[in-house]
Order: C-alpha cells, then structure tokens, then sequence
C-alpha cells in the first residue's frame, strides 16, 4: 500500500483515501469568451503525459476533503513531494 | 394518521457480542457539520476552544479538515444559529447512525477494512476515513472503545461486515 503525505493533514495516509484529480497547475482562463478556439481546446483537453516527473492534483477525499498538488514519477509510481493547492509550482 | 413516531434503525437494537468485542449502535444524538473559514467564528458562535488540528476532537468537537468540524451533541441540545458571521452550520443529526466497538478486539475488527493503523491512533483522535468502500468517521473514545459514524443507508451492510469480522 502507498502511502500519500496530505499536506493538510500533515501525515502519511493511504493511498485508498485518495483520488487523483488529473494534470496540475492548470487555470481556467480568467475571460473565456476572448479565448480563441484553440486556446480553449487546449486548455480542456491538451494535457502532459511525461515518462517521469508529473504534476499532479490528488484530493483526500476520505480525510480532510481537501485538493492538494504532487510531484509524483509516472514510471515508479513514488511522490516526490505534496504540497498545498495554491503553493508554487515545486 | 399516525399519532406516534416510530424510530426504525437500520441495524439491531441489542448488542452484539463476540470474544474481546461488543458492538452496539449509540442511541439518538444531534449531529452537525460546521465549515468556516475562521475558527475564531465558529468560537465567537459556541463560546467553545475549537480543535485547530486536523484529526483532533475535543469536547464532542472533531476538527475534520482545515475548515470542516463535526460536533455531536446530546438529542434534543439546542444550538446557536442566526449569528451573522460567515459561518454554515447544518444539522445532520439522522444522516448517519454511531455504532460503538468496545473490547480489546475492538481495533483490529475495525481494520478488518480500514486502512488506517488503529494501534498508533491516539485516544480522542478523530478522523474521516475509508471501510472497504464506505465512508467513515472514525473517533477513539478510550483505549477500547471507538465510535464509527457512518451514513445510515450504509449501516445494514456495516453491521453484517463489523459482526463477521468480530466471529472471526
Ligand atoms: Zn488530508
């Protein structure tokens, strides 16, 4: 079993209480109707797929309920760190 | 018409009984989920020190997330409203029923399906977590004896679960 650090609870916790919430660091922008229909493609659907190094938003959601960020290595699977939702890019 | 109220539950009304664990479903309480953003408000409403630490209760108070608390009263305690500060309380007192595990027994029934490590949870710990797939609060009362919040359409199943687990 993997074990999540939730950088709201500031424990370790497991990985069931978890969901992933898909590519990090993406922001809706802030007047929509000025986008072009490619930049509004690609901020819905064009997402990273990188082989390592991955930004990720992962919820606790049976914990404290909170969206929080990660760095987590898509070929070993291990968290590199978690930080807060709002907190730069790490 | 009916002139009485009859309280159905969802699991039986007799305790349990099995080696080193009883289980038994706490009797009616007044349940409600409290958000602010500040703590300070949600003291300013109760005149009570609210737990800050996630994971941390404190007189019937469990602190849930970073704005979210769990307060569990007796039936039919009224409680502060209308105080005009950002504050939500919601009464959720029939969402979910409280059953008790008491015994030496009583950590290792629970994870059974829980994945959290009972051993090294403290008494007056308190926090949401998962039963196989059934959200649950989880709440040490004493080094033998936890509550298990969970919602009431969950708590049939439950009990089957909890009471298996406790023949094993
Ligand atoms: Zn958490």
């Amino acid at each position: 079993m993997i074990l999540i650090h939730c950088p709201y609870c500031d424990e370790k916790r497991p990985e069931i209480e978890f969901v992933n919430a898909g590519q990090a660091h993406i922001s809706r922008p802030l007047d929509p109707s000025s986008q072009t229909d490619e930049e509004w493609e690609a901020y819905l659907f064009i997402r990273a797929n990188p082989r390592g190094r991955h930004h990720e938003r992962w919820r606790h959601v049976y914990g404290c309920g909170r969206f929080f960020n990660a760095v987590r290595d898509t070929v070993t699977d291990k968290f590199e760190t978690t930080y807060k939702a709002g907190e730069p890019r790490r | 018409m009916s002139d009485v109220l009859i309280r159905n539950e969802p699991v039986p009304e007799t305790q349990y009984v099995a080696a080193g664990v009883t289980i038994s479903l706490a009797g009616p309480m007044q349940r409600y989920a409290l958000r602010a953003r500040r703590a300070e408000d949600l003291e300013t409403v109760f005149q009570v020190t609210m737990p800050r630490k996630i994971g941390a209760s404190e007189g019937g108070i469990a602190c849930l997330g970073p704005d979210e608390w769990y307060l569990r009263t007796e039936a039919g305690a009224t409680i502060p409203t209308a105080s005009g500060l950002p504050v939500a309380i919601t009464d959720i007192s029939d969402r979910s029923i409280c059953l008790v595990l008491e015994g030496p027994r009583a950590a290792e029934i629970l994870m059974s399906g829980c994945p959290i490590d009972l051993d090294n949870f403290a008494i007056g710990r308190a926090t949401r977590t998962i039963y196989e797939t059934v959200e649950v609060i989880i709440i040490r009362e004493a080094e033998d004896r936890f509550h298990v919040e969970l919602w009431r359409s969950f708590a049939a199943w439950f009990w089957i679960a909890m009471t298996t687990a406790a023949r094993h």
